[in-house]
């Protein structure tokens, strides 16, 4: 299958081979790539083989298998690498850290003091701020659809969810020639 | 806080816990379960989100208003035990709710984290996963330290890792066969379908009104 991809995007030019990469997993949609300026030795990440920026562009049916994958590097770091744990680890959008514009799953193997920081300082919030977070979040979850009763229609192509217009190509090309 | 235990106790408990069966004991923690017991309601938390099989609450201490931890409603300990197909659920519930931080709560980008093992920085005996809505100069500070491999480490590590896969790839004389990838047909595409126009709220007026992936898709823009 013929990847979507996308001019100028580095992550595109690793899955179509004209950037050499120590591959550890590839099927038809998932490409799993050694990074080799990782965080720590055994540092995976985990792309679709399709241009997607974001998150939310992945179509389902890519997104479950990006994170199966994910499981399954990760188990593979458990078992070969000796690795004390694994983290599993998304940058959506620049204000969240994302450095290049496809979307990117990191799988980073961990040992104890290893430098790494994922952690957070906790805000305290009131409780009245939790609950007016909590009905604005509740109100638009609900958007999210009634998965129960999904269940039982038909299949909907993936492609046709996948579509990017040609508005957005435009702009995320211009984003990718910002990038260094 | 429950008294800490006493030496007899401490140790009448681990003679329990050595004779059970793996159902005893995944019954056993699930009682102990702090997050078990959010989904079953004998704790209370802060339900953002549920179905059948997640359950999104916000986090008591979260690193931005609006973190929220997606539970599986099944007890696992750890990913590695979760299947395929909850996996796969889970993470297109992981999509949709990030979509609705950048559209309910002016979320500017998010992360997703995972953590496995105490090393990873896990601390609930529970699989979930974070979303953490992002905004510029928040003070969240998630860097990844950039560490250049040697190419023998690079060969190695990524031959260990090849081999635990079980495949072969990269090799482009010996491309990864169908039947080692996953089946496809585990993947539970059609439970989820966008939501159509006339299922969604009505965005109230002061709301900035039709907010599309286009908008949300600037969000990657700097500056």
């Amino acid at each position: 299958m013929a990847a979507k991809s996308k001019q100028g995007c580095l992550v595109c030019q690793i899955v179509g081979n004209n950037i050499p990469s120590k591959k550890i997993y590839e099927d038809d949609f998932v490409l799993a790539v050694l990074d080799v300026n990782g965080a720590n030795p055994g540092h995976c990440f985990v792309i679709p083989k399709n241009h997607y920026p974001i998150l939310e562009q992945v179509p389902d049916l890519e997104i479950g298998r990006l994170f199966q994958v994910s499981n399954r590097v990760s188990s593979a770091i458990f078992e070969s690498l000796g690795a004390q744990g694994t983290n599993i680890f998304v940058a959506n959008g620049t204000p969240a850290g994302q450095t290049v514009a496809h979307f990117t799953i990191n799988v980073i193997p961990r040992k104890e003091n290893d430098g790494i920081n994922l952690q957070w300082q906790p805000r305290q919030l009131s409780e009245e701020e939790m609950s007016t977070i909590e009905l604005k979040l509740r109100d638009q979850a609900k958007n999210i659809g009634d998965f129960k009763r999904e269940e039982k229609k038909p299949k909907i192509a993936a492609e046709k969810q996948a579509s990017i217009s040609e508005e957005e190509e435009e702009y995320f090309s211009r984003q990718l020639r910002r990038l260094p | 806080m429950a008294e800490p235990m006493n030496e007899e106790q401490l140790k009448a408990l681990q003679e329990k816990l050595r004779n059970m069966s793996p159902e005893e004991l995944r019954e056993f923690q699930k009682k102990q379960c702090i997050f078990c017991q959010i989904i079953s309601g004998k704790i209370q938390a802060k339900k953002i989100y549920e179905d059948d099989k997640v359950v999104g609450i916000l986090d008591i201490n979260p690193a931005n208003p609006g973190h929220t931890l997606l539970l599986t409603k099944e007890h696992y300990s750890i990913m590695p035990q979760v299947p395929d197909e909850d996996l796969s659920y889970i993470s297109m519930v992981v999509k949709s709710m990030s979509n609705s931080m950048l559209r309910s709560i002016d979320a500017q980008g998010t992360n997703v984290l995972v953590a496995n093992g105490i090393a990873a920085g896990q601390r609930a005996q529970h699989f979930m996963v974070h979303l953490i809505p992002r905004k510029e100069n928040d003070g969240v500070d998630f860097v990844l330290p950039q560490r250049a491999m040697e190419q023998n480490d690079i060969d190695a590590i990524g031959n260990k890792l090849i081999a635990a896969m079980g495949g072969a790839a990269g090799k482009e004389e010996k491309p990864v066969s169908p039947v080692q990838a996953i089946p496809i047909q585990k993947v539970k595409a059609e439970v989820m379908k966008p939501v159509s126009p006339d299922k969604r709220i009505e965005p109230k007026k002061e709301a900035k009104p039709g907010i599309n992936l286009d908008d949300i898709s600037r969000l990657l823009g700097v500056k």
